[in-house]
């Protein structure tokens, strides 16, 4: 990421070259902090239950956090370049809904069904980037519109019971495992692998970057702010569509409102991951450390013996906290002690 | 307000209420006649929200039914989707009086919010019937299974399933809910009885398989020694979750009525592995006893009851694992109450039939509210309504819940305490 955000703005922003570098470092150290976060969580979480702190925790909590991961990587890239995705929740209905029809239990053309769901939820995300670029409609009201009507469709297509079954190939797959680790987690690890790849190191995620940083200056360096943008928000749908199609194979069907408990974790994982929520800057691997966290404090306040009211305000502490931890300035000051302490 | 209302009605004590009650059922006695131009009875659906297999099921069914001669020709049907919002089902209740509803077929959102409204609705004429959720109302109709005593039945078989002791998980519903509590009361009433039950995790599902398979994954992570899982609806979810944590290890489970349970449950290879419990829970045919029956109030064939007497319970569903019966059809013939895998998703719920209460009903109307072929309007048996206990603050206001509100009526203890 560092080296990319160099050669990017070089020639726009000579002299701020230094600073920049420095402040994406610290942010490099603030995904660092969160994954320690993460393992610290994990260890400490022992005293809760002693079935905790081992590698089937450690599991449960990869594997939970795959769906929250997929979709949110979308959401990434639409904050990245100064927007919001609402519609998260009802097109990852809109996924498992069409591929449980779709494939209605069997596993006949699905490697052309799957690609044309995740077709089709891509272009209702370039509806949304269009809605946002084109005619200026605030990025929350268009995806929440859009949001609402694909789910209204999902209602009147299924008559409020989805019908169908998920491929058994698929739902197989989310039971396998390879090398005794679940299979789920390695489409996890190769998701975020690519992710991070097209985020941070390719030509596409170093331009929503410009984009997200300074629209104006990206305009002037010759990118389409416009067609970067609305493909930020068709990669997000997408990848929503994948989360539903995956969740449909993980619970066996789809329901109505199986993308609701991911649409604003989805945005918090964005934000404690240390992405600005005001756009410009983020990385995809702070945003999987954001989706563990948020995911081990769930597994591990699932296991406390206390009122559902506690648990959700002891949640709601430790993701402030937490924001208030990895925030830059933090590890800005803590450099600059440590830089003291060795040239003392 | 309602305390001041409480106390002006102390004061003026019996006789008013005499002759309130004298009033509204002169009032009831009346055959009502049809307030559309043309001649058909004006009938609203009033639902929570759709987006659950169990809401859209209760709600088809009604639908097919007013499709279903001769309904097709004396009823209009309206539906109305009010969200999770009692002031939302307020308003669209006012305005269902305002527009002369004959009758309110409706799922309440709430068992005390709307009480003011329905008791208006009541004095211009209009009939209230509530299926599943129930009003404090007393001039509302309640027809619901939540007295029937889900929670200590199906708490006591796991109990016996599990021989006295063991961790168990809650799975439970909505925080918050009345349903829920009433649930969970009943069932912590018989686990409370067990030292031996330690209850290692509780949490709330909502009534959803995929969060119940999630919440569930989360508490096996804690506890991945669990011995048995007392579920609300969403339990299929638990199933899978059980299963995706060990393959070769599943245990006792309750909880309601999904196809994909009763599968399970009458499953061989699960059998072997260690499952075993009882499907029990809501039934949505609880909206269609309800239309009808508000039908045949509505045209006369029946007396409509007094007020206070209007609390119907629905019978508890109970489905052990050696009752689990494959349909051949689209109907439940012959005592079968599952359907094949591969015809319904597993979450359907499976107790939308009622061969006595509801012969008109097939497949097609659950899934797409659409009538049965040939069906027409059977007169429900002379002998169909059954008077629900007081539960305060579900069906009644200021009443007592009977002593033995608890007693198991499905399963007797096979262990002792």
């Amino acid at each position: 990421m560092t080296q990319s955000s160099e050669t990017m703005d070089g020639p726009a922003t000579t002299p701020q070259d230094t600073r920049r570098a420095q402040r994406l470092s610290s942010t490099s150290v603030a995904v660092i902090a969160i994954y320690g976060l993460v393992v610290a969580m994990i260890l400490l979480s022992r005293a809760v239950s002693p079935a905790f702190g081992g590698l089937s925790q450690v599991e449960t909590i990869f594997y939970l956090a795959a769906f929250l991961v997929f979709c949110a990587f979308g959401q990434g890239l639409v904050i990245l370049v100064r927007g919001l995705d609402l519609s998260i929740a009802s097109l990852i209905t809109l996924g498992g809904v069409l591929s449980t029809a779709l494939m209605a239990g069997s596993n006949d053309g699905l490697f052309y069904i799957l690609p044309a769901i995740l077709l089709a939820c891509a272009l209702i995300g370039v509806v949304s980037g269009i809605g946002v670029t084109f005619f200026a409609i605030p990025p929350f009201i268009m995806t929440m519109a859009v949001g609402i009507i694909v789910y209204s469709l999902c209602l009147g297509f299924t008559q409020g019971t989805p019908r169908g079954f998920p491929s058994p190939l698929l739902r197989d797959l989310m039971q396998a495992r390879l090398l005794a680790i679940p299979a789920p987690i390695w489409l996890l690890l190769a998701f975020v692998a690519v992710g991070t790849v097209l985020q941070g190191y390719s030509a596409f995620g170093r331009k929503l970057n410009a984009v997200g940083n300074n629209p104006e200056a990206a305009y002037v360096a010759g990118l389409s702010a416009r067609t970067l943008t609305i493909s930020a928000y068709a990669v997000s749908a997408a990848c929503a569509g994948l989360t539903g199609i995956l969740l449909a194979a993980y619970a066996n069907g789809a329901t109505l409102r199986m993308g609701d408990d991911y649409l604003l974790p989805s945005i918090a994982a964005v934000v404690v991951g240390g992405s600005s929520i005001l756009g410009g800057r983020g990385s995809f691997l702070g945003t999987v450390g954001g989706a563990l966290l948020l995911t081990t404090l769930a597994t591990i306040l699932s296991a406390l013996g206390i009122g559902q009211g506690w648990k959700t305000i002891l949640e709601g502490l430790v993701i402030l906290v937490a924001l208030i931890v990895l925030r830059e300035q933090v590890f800005d000051a803590l450099q600059a002690g440590l830089r003291g302490l060795k040239k003392g | 307000m309602g305390l001041r209302r409480t106390a002006w009605r102390r004061k003026w004590g019996v006789s008013l209420a005499a002759l309130l009650g004298t009033a509204l059922l002169a009032g009831g006695m009346q055959p009502a006649e049809a307030k559309t131009k043309d001649g058909k009875w004006r009938i609203y659906l009033s639902l929570s929200y759709s987006g659950n297999s169990w809401q859209s099921e209760a709600a088809n069914i009604v639908k097919a039914l007013a499709k279903t001669p001769p309904f097709d020709k004396t009823v209009e049907l309206t539906e109305v989707i009010s969200g999770t919002d009692p002031q939302a089902q307020i308003s669209d209740y006012e305005s269902m009086i305002a527009n002369g509803a004959d009758g309110i077929v409706s799922f309440p959102i709430s068992s005390t919010a709307l009480n003011r409204t329905v008791h208006r609705g009541c004095q211009q004429g209009t009939l209230f019937f509530m299926y599943d959720a129930t009003v404090t109302e007393p001039c509302a109709y309640n027809i619901s299974y939540i007295t029937s005593g889900f929670g200590e039945n199906s708490a006591q078989a796991l109990v016996n399933a599990l021989g006295g002791k063991g961790k168990i998980f809650l799975s439970r519903g909505v925080p918050g809910n009345s349903v829920d509590e009433r649930h969970t009361s009943g069932a912590m009433h018989v686990f409370k009885q067990y030292p031996g039950i330690e209850i290692a995790a509780e949490y709330y599902s909502y009534w959803d398989d995929r969060t119940t398979q999630q919440e569930t994954a989360k508490a096996l992570a804690a506890h991945p020694d669990v011995d048995g899982i007392w579920a609300q609806a969403g339990e299929f979810g638990a199933i899978q979750a059980l299963m995706q944590a060990n393959p070769d290890r599943l245990v006792p489970v309750t909880g309601e009525n999904s196809n994909g349970f009763r599968l399970a449950l009458a499953n061989p290879d699960y059998q072997a592995k260690g499952l075993a419990g009882v499907s029990a829970g809501s039934p949505p045919a609880q909206s269609g006893f309800a239309f009808k029956l508000m039908m045949e109030i509505l045209e006369g064939k029946r007396e409509p009851l007094a007020e206070g007497e209007r609390n119907i319970q629905y019978p508890l569903p109970w489905v052990p694992a050696d009752k689990v019966q494959l349909c051949k059809g689209d109907t439940f013939e012959d005592g079968c109450n599952t359907f094949p895998e591969g015809k319904v998703p597993s979450s359907f719920v499976t107790e939308v039939f009622n061969p006595e209460l509801l012969p008109e009903l097939s497949l097609a109307s659950a899934l797409d509210g659409k009538p049965t072929a040939d069906a027409t309007i059977q007169p429900l048996p002379a002998d169909a309504v059954e008077k629900a206990p007081d539960a305060p603050g579900i069906n009644c206001r200021q009443c007592e819940a009977p002593e033995d509100i608890y007693s198991l009526t499905k399963v007797e203890p096979t262990v002792k305490p």
